[in-house]
């Protein structure tokens, strides 16, 4: 859909058409992360206290970071992305599907859920279509069950065969091409690829499968080597984390610092990867900060004794032998600089588009797939003009819900007479559900229920638009909302 | 299934019933009568009854129970009482009442069709002047399928 709602600012449809699809994308990007950013969090603090080179050590403990982040994490953000395009249904499939990359492959599948996620989630979308509305009543439940297992499998079976070698391919590749530029001696180049490669997840990959061993080399030969500092220099994500406390919005700025604590601190770098993920063109920052912690180090000829695991300041100070204190302290101190200034500056440019967002509820708790296609010309109060004239809404309306107290009878006949009413006109990509008000969860458009009843809706999701009726069947107000809605196909 | 939601049996065109309470009764024990509900679903439609009507519009109410009443129901099914003065139900007059009982969704579609036909004005002045439980069945359309 690339219709827009009329907007009073005229601004939206003077974007180009590629604009307003980058923009959906980092929104996706954005919309599939975010929510789970708890959960990076949450391990981050495990691996940090836990793992045998932590703060506090704990053998036990320790179990819980590899199944965390190889299941958990990617499965979440599966899970999420496939909410997004397909409800709890389209969650459900996206995180069968993604077992499949998992399962395929030794390396954290982050990119592999992104993938996977998103598309399993359109597939069973589609299979759905196939045959809705041909069911037998009675047999919905028995079809739909194993519609979504059967195409979870196939998925997962083709994710297994498909992507996760695909992803792994891409691991070697990034692996080889940096084991070409350090032997080269290109090494500030390195960072176009180890950066790109740590937020995919293919940190340990890199660091442990190339630049350790080389370093190692190099290390007992010279007694300090630059290749454990190229990967594991904490300044750029320093620098980033430090850009999103001052200029990030939502949830992003608000878990900056501690996450400061964590990657900085705790030397656990993944912990940034999310936020650069949900805005890929960071990468630049990056980019920028760890050729920058490449160059002074050449420049200096400093390195480290041993491998800085994990890449924390502390470790990172206590591999540098003397000689080389100054290079890699201000090579992390550069680093640091330059990826802040390039985050800031891109973070700032695109702040008002943020914060727009995240008024419009699309930041945080997972925002409907349906929001996130109409991002733009949003204003958050919405709810009171809807209908003080059909024209001058804001808040393009996709996800229409009729609810009453069990959400068995009257809303979901009210629900199918306005269905009824929007095919009638011929109306496409808006959806018309029925539940109880229990279970609205704030990712409503439109919610209509019994005058008796709106009071108890609107405390659920003050965001959406409330509608009251008396007469299920017939009320002038589904004229209403239908003209208003084909108004905004146009 | 084998047997359908809504059988022509369950649909009465003339019923008997004067009030709400005799109209739910009725609608209820037609539901009972084919074995869809036990005889304790009775209460639980009363029970939502009180706590919001189930008047839709378009002369039209539809009992039905509770969500902690499911284990009274049987089997999806529906009654269909036609009611030749209207029945004043919380202030409404209400000429024709579906009795629900809903089990695991499969009353839903055939819900939505009724609720379409009820939404039309002229569909609803021709159940009001069918002349027979056939003719409103046919005029239901094929609600089963």
């Amino acid at each position: 859909m690339t219709t827009t709602s009329t907007t009073q600012t005229g601004e939206v449809n003077a974007q180009p058409g590629w604009r307003v699809g980058v923009q959906r994308f980092g929104a996706f990007l954005s919309g599939m992360i975010m929510p789970n950013i708890s959960a990076f969090i949450a391990w981050g603090l495990i691996t940090a206290f836990f793992i045998p080179t932590g703060w506090t050590p704990n053998e036990s403990l320790a179990e819980l970071v590899g199944p965390m982040i190889i299941f958990l994490l990617p499965l979440l953000i599966a899970n999420t992305a496939g909410r997004m395009v397909y409800g709890t249904r389209g969650g459900v499939v996206a995180s069968i599907g993604t077992m499949g990359v998992i399962v395929g492959t030794d390396i954290p599948m982050f990119i592999g859920a992104m993938i996977v996620g998103p598309l399993a989630a359109y597939l069973i979308k589609q299979v759905d279509k196939i045959w809705a509305g041909k069911i037998k009543p009675g047999f919905e439940m028995l079809v739909d069950n194993f519609a979504a297992g059967i195409l979870g499998m196939l998925v997962a079976l083709g994710a297994f065969f498909g992507i996760a070698p695909a992803v792994t391919a891409l691991s070697n590749a990034i692996g080889a091409a940096v084991d070409f530029l350090v032997t080269a001696g290109l090494l500030p180049l390195a960072s176009l690829l180890i950066e790109p490669g740590k937020v995919l997840f293919l940190n340990n990959a890199i660091n442990q499968g190339i630049l350790t061993p080389l370093g190692v080399q190099e290390s007992t030969e010279f007694g300090k080597s630059i290749l454990f500092l190229l990967e594991a220099n904490p300044g750029p994500g320093l620098g980033l984390l430090a850009a999103f406390m001052f200029f990030g919005t939502g949830i992003a700025k608000a878990s900056a610092p501690g996450a400061i604590i964590i990657q900085f601190l705790g030397g656990i770098h993944e912990i940034y990867f999310p936020y650069v993920l949900m805005k890929p063109i960071l990468i630049a920052a990056m980019i920028g900060g760890g050729m920058t912690g490449i160059a002074i180090n050449v420049a200096f000829g400093s390195g480290l004794r041993a491998p800085a695991s994990p890449g924390s300041i502390f470790a990172v100070l206590i591999n540098t032998p003397t000689d080389s204190y100054v290079g890699v302290v201000l090579s992390v101190i550069g680093a640091a600089s330059v990826s802040f200034i390039i985050a800031a500056i891109i973070l700032r440019a695109s702040r008002k588009r943020d914060l727009e967002l995240l008024e419009s509820g699309s930041d945080g708790l997972v925002a409907g797939a349906a929001k996130m296609n109409d991002l733009k010309g949003k204003e958050s109060s919405v709810t009171s003009t809807l209908f003080a004239g059909a024209g001058t809404t804001q808040t393009k309306i996709s996800n229409i819900v009729f609810a009453c107290d069990a959400g068995m009878g009257s809303s979901a006949m009210g629900a199918s007479v306005l269905r009824n009413k929007l095919t009638k006109a011929g109306v496409e990509g808006v959806t018309v559900t029925n539940m109880s008000i229990a279970n609205l969860d704030g990712t409503e458009d439109l919610i209509i229920t019994h005058a008796d009843l709106t009071e108890r809706a609107r405390q659920k999701n003050g965001r959406a638009a409330h509608i009251s009726v008396d007469n299920f069947m017939s009320s002038p107000k589904y004229d209403e909302v239908v003209s208003l809605v084909t108004e905004q196909q146009l | 299934m084998n047997e359908n939601v809504l059988d022509q049996s369950q649909i009465v065109s003339a019923g008997s019933a004067s009030t709400k309470e005799e109209a739910i009764r009725e609608a209820g024990a037609i539901l009972l009568g084919v074995g869809a509900v036990t005889d304790g679903y009775l209460a639980f439609m009363l029970e939502r009854e009180a706590m919001t009507s189930t008047y839709m519009g378009n002369l039209l109410a539809i009992p039905h129970g509770t969500n902690e009443g499911k284990d009274t129901i049987l089997r999806s099914a529906l009654s269909f009482v036609r009611y030749a003065a209207p029945i004043d139900w919380d202030g409404n007059e209400v000429r024709f009442v579906v009795g629900i009982a809903g089990k695991e969704g499969g009353h839903m579609e055939i819900l939505s069709k009724i609720a379409i036909i009820f939404s039309d004005e002229d569909e609803v002045k021709k159940l009001l002047d069918a002349d027979s439980a056939a003719t409103m069945l046919e005029l239901l359309g094929d609600v089963n399928e």
